[in-house]
């Protein structure tokens, strides 16, 4: 409200600036994150995946840990596939 | 014989519409100008104050506040074009066809004033369209260039740092990342031949993203060399362009044949272009 009392009008620059501000980003606020190692155990046998046998499945107990056939990336080649 | 020859066409209405128009197109224009002068001008603190407090490692915030200020530039040109077309050609052509030909003596004179109002005008609109791009580009580079080699060079710092301080998640034996990483990647542990999988830092992930930029950086001078160059180098180019895609390899060497292809396809592109001049 101004000195008028009356509702003040926001100029053009004011409202773009509000609105680029106040609009959220696509897939939300990004966080800092440390560099860190994960890894997936089998759900069905509790062994860790072992890089020797393949990476698609199990080599204790068969158990799929994905679907689909590896093709080559950057760092995944397709003789990784189990 | 009967005097045809002799006879001069003389249109004072024409004469005061055409300066009329002129005048009238010329104060559009400088209206435009000044708006925009006023816009831009106002925007850039603004935009440098949005940049600053933009948190985003995209600055997405101040990308759309970019964005809505060339668009309101755009709408400028739009408008100029639309008054161009309606007004000033439109105009030209309807007076053209009033006209005696152009080849007899009695029309000449004022084909003549027509073709000189029509360069004058596009003169005009030229000089309103090269304020443009000086502003556009003014937004653009407000707020400067950034350090990407302080950044890129702090990662790899950071990245010594730690690359000796992981453990497998299944044994607990020591794991070095031999190199560093962009992306998510798999490391196996050399004891237990788990695959482990390292997830980089977010600083290291934006490192992918800058990549480019940063060889841009490191290169500019050799874009100067072909940019200074007339007529056009396209050896230059090519110069620069390999020593770009080189610090790019560098910087990111997984990415290298994917980058080849890209490297072939720019120059390709140049090659074919018309901008030579």
């Amino acid at each position: 409200m101004d000195k008028t009392g009356g509702k003040r009008t926001l100029t053009y620059l004011e409202q773009l600036k509000q609105k680029t501000l106040n609009q959220e980003n696509y897939g939300g606020v990004i966080k800092e994150e440390d560099a860190k190692i994960e890894v997936r155990d089998c759900p069905e046998c509790g062994a860790g995946r072992a890089f020797n046998a393949g990476l698609t499945t199990c080599a204790y107990c068969g158990f799929k840990f994905m679907d689909v056939r590896l093709s080559d990336g950057v760092h995944i080649k397709k003789e990784n596939n189990s | 014989m009967f005097g045809l020859f002799n006879k001069k066409y003389h249109n004072p209405e024409l004469l005061k519409m055409i300066a009329e128009t002129q005048d009238r197109w010329f104060v559009f224009l400088d209206k435009l100008e000044i708006r925009m002068y006023e816009m831009c001008t106002a925007a850039m603190p603004e935009l440098r104050e949005v940049f600053e407090q933009d948190t985003d490692p995209y600055k997405r915030a101040h990308g759309r506040m970019l964005m809505g200020l060339r668009g309101q530039v755009n709408q400028m040109r739009k408008k100029a074009d639309q008054a161009k077309e309606e007004n000033i050609f439109c105009f030209i052509d309807q007076a053209t066809s009033q006209l005696p030909g152009f080849t007899s003596s009695a029309g000449r004179e004022y084909h003549e004033k027509l073709i000189t109002f029509r360069m004058d005008c596009i003169n005009r609109y030229d000089a309103f369209e090269e304020k443009m791009t000086y502003y556009t580009s003014m937004l653009d580079n407000v707020a400067g260039e950034q350090d990407l080699e302080a950044f890129y060079q702090a990662q790899l710092t950071v990245f010594e740092s730690i690359q000796n301080t992981f453990v497998c998640k299944q044994c607990g034996g020591n794991i070095t990342i031999a190199r560093i990483f962009f992306i998510a990647t798999y490391v196996t542990c050399p004891f237990c031949q788990t695959q482990n999988t390292f997830i980089p830092s977010t600083g290291a992930q934006m490192v992918l993203h800058r990549a480019r930029s940063l060889a841009e950086q490191r290169t500019a001078h050799l874009l100067k060399n072909y940019e200074e160059s007339k007529p056009k180098s396209h050896h230059l180019y090519q110069q620069y362009l390999r020593c770009m895609f080189d610090e790019w390899n560098k910087i990111v060497p997984d990415m290298t044949a994917e980058n080849e292809k890209f490297y072939l396809r720019l120059l390709q592109d140049h090659a074919h272009s018309i901008n030579h001049y």
